[in-house]
């Protein structure tokens, strides 16, 4: 029996467990397209203390989400495929300013700035004062200023040039919303902490002085605040009550001239989205009814927005696409599966639902340049390359502003920033005419071993080399900047002694910026930025503030020749970059080759810093003027970190 | 109290001794009684082979083998129970079985139970591992009548059993333990067993722990993992009891026990990205007083009385708080009286009944001077039970009844509550020769809303109806014990279901959280186990394996994306294995704790998923006698393997410990 019943059991646990169903997964659907946009990112807070936040991009080209394989999984976390780190825990709002992404992590306190283009985080400001936690919770932008209130009672302001948080101004009680009107900001003073005794107050911000100029009162607990024409629109939650186990909400209209309430409007709104004097919202209730308020009149010009019957099963954001016309609303669901986004015509169809991304989706942001969020599973790769660039100094060149590319807001640092993204993703940038250069440094030393020690790579083809010295630096004072002696790789010119050390060459800014750049060298020759045919934009680096820019350089000999029809850039034997094959010892360099200034060997063991330098001069009508290209610097040898 | 456990032991010794020795010898309950007190029993067998449902108990060998610091510790030894644990001593600690919860797990402290009215849950890491004799988990009906009300009428019933003295007479015992591990734990235990008078008995016994438990653990944020050092992680604690044993006349036992508890600790946080400063803080005081009465008035009677008066004081400061005070300072009063009563009566040879009623007083107090509920609770258990045993039957059933009253200082209180739920069990020896039993039992459970589900701020409701749940569980033991050997091998499938979960949903509002009956899981399960152990000869080896299935799913709406996912941090298979060979020279012992992946969140997406882990430990141990001393040598390692994990998550769990044990008895 005891036989017997060993088998019994088997059986009725095999029985058992096979016919339990398997939970079923939600799939993701695709086809979100607009003409009007490049794409869209989507901010998902995830769950309270999971640390899940995540980043979705959608791209309008493909109509797909981005996605990558985080193990065995599929993940839409663009955040973290670019970082290889989570956000963090309730990423609460986020603001698409310029070409980066500001995104206000509350729980972990930090604010994450983010290169859009690549999803890259380029910086992480904390906000956590004296071990305590300031909560970051609404962004708002203005004048080259992020501002964010965070529930520490504060508003703080983000220098968007330098990145620094360099001011902040105290508020009221737990600041949940901010908005920009009239060079003022409105910061909605919801004392929501203070669970039966919130604040009432709306403080006004002015930009100049950042100092607060007034204090509005309003019904308790006020929250999401929208600016729109001259009006500041605040939902006021007001104070829970016991009775119908509800809150009492009011919208308020303030007058951006006098900071005066001047309408208060009973109506039970979560949150709206506003242009052009008109609102979208959803209230209580599930189902997720939209209306559209008329916020001149305060009357409810459509009491059901959607057309189609869809059924929203809870709205967590709406954002109205003023060029467009399109309602974005994103649903929260049961706000423990991932949410979905919902996209509808102007006249309130669903045109497609994008199912399946993060959990709690709170923010879109509509993206009008290129991004393609960059993949973390690269950095593994990326060991031993740049890691670091700390001066990118082109000198005039038909790429310039364009490899990388310049746009309006870009400054030196900027720049510098996009530079290593296209080194580290193995794009190319120009370092223009003689004398312009890029500093590089890396995660380690690059130790000097028998033979070969790091890799240039160029754009070379045969007959088009545009030969570029380089040099290296040791970290002597190890304060982790290239401000040590530089020694120079003496290639096969130097040792011919066919090259000119420190000669200058200066480039003039034209007056057009469509101009040709003019240049003149410290042996009297001079000439032009030759401007051609396939190249538009500004060839003078347009974020130099200088009329004039100068650059000492090793000159190395003309290698431009031109017969029958063609033009050919002859490589020099070794020693310099873009001169001869990636991939092949033309293309690498050995430290031993460093020398000192007076010609000796520089005897280095390793090295920390390396500048490219463009060494030749020439321009021709063909291919424009001679400027060395860099799409890849990284050390041969890479030790483990 | 201590006789209730006694009986247990009785009942379980009586139906061994009647299955296997003296088979066809009808025994009255009085007549167990007089058999059992010439038995001297120091732990039950892990399984009862007569029991009518998985019936689990650690002795203190097991405790020893298992490294059992806090009794939540060998708990997760137990088939069919889940143990969530946050981590380090200071993490809180709870135990469910079956997919029910761990509400619906009721807790004992020597026969009387513990109740937490505000939260429901009772924190098994406050229960120390050191002067328990044993831990028993009963999950469905017991065959023991003579149980309390509030006790019988849960899906399961933890009992833990301090140490009772037993001394010959005019002799007194002083017994000292000293331990000490990794991130610098320290305990130290004292205390004094006196034989007053002839009939009384009286123990003191003090233990006082301090940990820093700043264990290292590593953060996972995908590629950027950091090493981190917990903090916020440390705890003191004192603990003083006293207790008397007294035989008042032959047939009345009487036992009063004092109890006092104090604890300071910092409450790990949950470990955020860029935030790990925790911050907060607890402050335990927590006194009681009990007393229990044994008595056999008549020959085919007996009456147990239980009466406790309890206070408890919670103090919890998190000064991280953006409010206007800048921290979250609540202090929380508890006030508990409670009185109970069982009558067992054998109503012919193989018939016995039992009434038992309980009534529970409870008063809560936020003591914060801001206008809060202040709810105050009656609750009245009563349960009625009939077993029917013969030589190759065990039958039990049970109506349990509760009724409350409820009133609050503050707006209206909830309504009263009244239940009813049946319990019945069964148990047949299907081969005597073999000892082979078949059970099968089904049982109904339920839970109150806590104080915190009806009047919290807000999210409060005061119309919740109780959580409901039941469990029907089908089994077969094998059980062999002879001079040399004792092995049993059993195996239970159950199917439980519990409906009008009490859940934290958005309400109509949707910016507004509230208490909802609203949620329905399925569970499908087995729990299995072997026990094999030596009982004679020089070195006595001994197995302790289990291994449990649990299929918990989430049947709350059908329209869901939710449905038939699996309950968050339930495995579906979770495995123990202890080893264990004591001898003359020295005891040593292997542990191994197994859980398969499980999910964090009630979607069992890819990124919930946590992944399955294992931990090892291993401990030496010897007993040595110099003079009139007796000197327990014992060195334990826990998570040998310093595997990295967490049970809840973003609370990491600590990586390998040590520890030292110093014991001396006189």
């Amino acid at each position: 029996m005891k036989n017997a019943a060993i088998p019994f059991m088997l059986t009725a646990l095999v029985t058992l467990l096979s016919c339990d169903p398997e939970p079923l997964l939600i799939e993701q659907t695709v086809g979100a397209t607009d003409n009007n946009h490049s794409g869209m990112f989507i901010l998902s807070e995830g769950l309270f203390n999971q640390n899940n936040s995540s980043l979705s991009w959608i791209d309008f080209s493909t109509g797909l989400p981005d996605s990558w394989t985080d193990g065995n999984n599929r993940s839409y976390d663009s955040f973290l495929k670019a970082n290889g780190r989570r956000l963090g825990d309730t990423a609460n709002d986020m603001l698409l300013y310029g070409s980066r992404l500001y995104i206000a992590v509350s729980e972990s306190s930090t604010i994450e700035v983010v290169d859009a283009a690549t999803c890259r985080s380029i910086k992480q400001l904390s906000m956590m004062t004296d071990g305590k936690a300031g909560q970051p919770r609404h962004l708002t932008a203005y004048e080259g200023f992020v501002y964010v209130c965070s529930f520490d009672g504060t508003v703080s302001r983000i220098d968007t040039l330098t990145l620094v948080s360099d001011a902040a101004v105290r508020v009221g009680r737990n600041p949940d919303g901010i908005c920009c009107a009239a060079g003022k900001l409105y910061v909605s003073n919801s004392g929501g902490l203070d669970f039966n005794r919130p604040d009432s107050t709306v403080s006004v911000i002015d930009t100049k002085t950042f100092t607060e100029i007034a204090r509005i009162t309003v019904h308790p607990n006020p929250g999401f605040i929208y600016a729109d024409n001259n009006s500041v629109y605040v939902i006021s939650r007001g104070i829970f009550d016991y009775g119908t186990m509800d809150y009492d909400s009011r919208l308020h209209r303030i007058d951006t001239g006098t900071d005066q309430v001047t309408h208060t409007y009973n109506l039970p709104i979560l949150n709206m989205s506003v242009a052009d004097g008109k609102a979208w919202f959803y209230g209580y209730g599930k189902g997720g009814t939209i209306q559209v308020l008329d916020l001149a009149a305060g009357i409810i010009t459509d009491s059901d927005f959607i057309t189609d019957g869809t059924v929203i099963e809870c709205p967590y954001s709406i954002t109205a696409d003023r060029i467009s016309g399109r309602l974005y609303v994103t649903d929260a669901a049961d706000y423990v599966t991932p949410g979905s986004l919902l996209c509808f015509s102007p006249d309130g169809r669903l045109l497609y639902r994008i199912k399946g991304i993060g959990i709690n989706p709170n923010s879109i942001s509509l993206c009008d340049f290129k991004v393609r969020p960059a993949s973390a599973q690269q950095e593994e790769q990326l060991k031993g390359h740049v890691s670091k660039v700390f001066e990118y100094r082109p000198a005039p060149g038909q790429f310039v502003n364009l490899l990388p590319e310049y746009v309006e807001t870009d400054d030196a640092n900027s720049m510098a920033l996009k530079c290593l993204n296209a080194l580290r993703g193995n794009s190319m940038i120009t370092l223009g005419g003689l004398g312009g250069y890029v500093t590089v440094g890396f995660d380690g030393p690059i130790v000097n071993v028998e033979g070969m020690d790091f890799g240039i790579d160029g754009n070379f083809i045969t007959g088009g080399a545009e030969p570029g010295i380089v040099w290296v630096s040791a970290d002597v004072n190890l304060n982790g900047l290239p401000d040590d002696p530089w020694y120079e790789i003496a290639g096969s010119e130097h040792k011919a002694g066919r090259v000119i050390s420190n000669y200058t060459v200066t480039y003039s800014r034209p007056s057009n910026p469509d101009g040709s750049p003019a240049w003149r060298g410290s042996d009297g020759r001079s000439g032009s930025i030759l401007r051609n045919t396939f190249h538009k934009q500004p060839y003078y680096p347009q974020w130099y503030a200088e009329k004039e820019v100068s650059f000492t350089v090793t000159l190395l000999p003309d290698n431009m020749s031109y017969s029958d029809g063609i033009w050919t850039m002859a490589s020099f034997g070794w020693g310099y970059a873009d001169n001869l094959p990636n991939g092949t010892d033309g293309s690498r360099f050995d430290i031993d080759w460093a020398i000192l200034p007076d010609g000796t060997p520089a005897l280095l063991d390793h090295i920390d810093f390396i500048k490219v330098q463009t060494g030749v001069i020439g321009c021709n009508s063909i291919t424009g003027e001679l400027s060395t290209e860099v799409s890849k610097i990284f050390n041969l040898n890479p030790q483990d970190r | 109290m201590t006789s209730v456990y006694k009986k247990c032991l009785t009942i379980a010794c009586a139906l061994c001794l009647l299955f296997f020795e003296v088979q066809g010898k009808a025994l009255s309950d009085t007549v167990r009684t007089e058999v059992i007190q010439e038995v001297t029993v120091y732990g039950a067998r892990g399984s009862d082979v007569s029991s009518v449902s998985t019936a689990k108990s650690a002795d203190r060998k097991l405790m020893e083998a298992a490294s059992a610091l806090q009794i939540s510790d060998v708990l997760k030894y137990f088939s069919g129970a889940t143990v969530k644990d946050y981590g380090g001593i200071g993490g809180l600690k709870t135990v469910s079985v079956r997919g029910l919860g761990a509400t619906h797990t009721a807790v004992a402290y020597d026969g009387v139970i513990i109740t937490d009215n505000q939260t429901g849950q009772i924190d098994l890491g406050r229960f120390s591992a050191s002067r328990t004799e044993s831990v028993r988990l009963v999950s469905g009906p017991d065959n023991d009548l003579l149980q309390t009300a509030a006790m019988a009428a849960q899906a399961a019933a933890l009992t833990v059993n301090s140490y009772r003295p037993r001394l010959e007479t005019g002799k007194a015992q002083c017994n000292a333990e000293v331990k000490y591990g990794s991130f610098n734990t320290v305990s130290a235990l004292a205390g004094v067993d006196l034989l007053a008078s002839r009939n009384n008995t009286l123990s003191l016994q003090t233990e006082w722990l301090k940990t820093d438990g700043d264990y290292p653990y590593i953060q996972d944020n995908a590629g950027n993992s950091q090493r981190k050092i917990r903090d916020n992680s440390n705890v003191r604690r004192l603990r003083a009891e006293a207790a008397l044993f007294s035989t008042l006349t032959d047939n009345t036992e009487l036992s009063v026990r004092g109890y006092w508890f104090l604890s300071e600790q910092g409450l790990p946080a949950n470990i955020l990205y860029n935030d790990n400063a925790a911050r907060e803080h607890l402050w335990n005081r927590n006194g009681f007083a009990q007393a229990s009465l044994k008595t056999y008035p008549a020959k085919r009677m007996t009456l147990l009385f239980n009466a406790k008066y309890g206070e408890s004081y919670t103090r919890y400061l998190n000064p991280g708080i953006n409010n206007s005070m800048g921290k979250l300072d609540n202090r929380y009063n508890e006030q508990e009286g409670y009185l109970s009563g069982v009558l067992l009566y054998r109503l012919a040879e193989r018939l016995s009944a039992s009434v038992a009623a309980d009534g529970r007083y409870s008063r809560f107090d936020n003591g914060n001077g801001d206008e809060q509920a202040r709810p105050a609770r009656l609750t009245l258990n009563s349960s009625s039970a009939i077993k029917y045993a013969s030589e190759r039957t065990v039958l039990t059933a049970r109506l349990n009844h509760v009724v409350t009253a409820e009133k609050t200082l503050l707006n209206e209180a909830t309504r009263n509550y009244n239940n009813l739920s049946p319990v019945i069990g069964v148990n047949w020896t299907a081969l005597p020769a073999a000892g082979l039993h078949l059970r099968a039992s089904y049982s109904t459970t339920y839970r109150l809303p806590t104080f915190n589900d009806l009047y919290f701020e807000q999210i409060g409701r005061r119309d919740l109806r109780p959580e409901k749940g039941s469990v029907k569980s089908i089994g077969a033991v094998i059980g062999h014990e002879t001079e040399k050997l004792a092995i049993s091998l059993y195996a239970d499938l159950f199917d439980s279901s519990l409906t009008d979960r009490i859940m934290a949903v958005p309400g109509k509002n949707t910016a507004v959280w509230m208490m909802k009956n609203i949620g329905c899981v399925v569970t499908h399960g087995v729990e299995s186990g072997l026990e094999i152990e030596s009982a004679s000869g020089k070195i006595r080896p001994a197995v302790n394996l289990s291994y449990t299935y649990q299929r918990s799913m989430d049947k709350s709406d059908k329209t869901s994306y939710t449905w038939n996912h699996q309950l968050p941090y339930t495995p579906r298979h979770s495995a123990s294995a202890v080893v264990w060979v004591v001898s003359k020279w020295l005891n040593m012992s292997a542990n191994w704790l197994y859980s398969g992946e499980y999910f964090s969140n009630s979607y069992n997406g890819p990124e919930y998923r946590m992944p399955a882990y294992y931990e090892i430990g291993c401990s030496l141990w010897r007993e040595f006698n110099l003079r009139d001393y007796t000197f327990t040598v014992q060195s334990e390692c826990i998570n040998l393997t310093d595997s990295r994990y967490e049970l809840v998550r973003n609370y990491p769990m600590p990586g390998r410990q040590f520890r030292l044990k110093l014991k001396i008895a006189l």
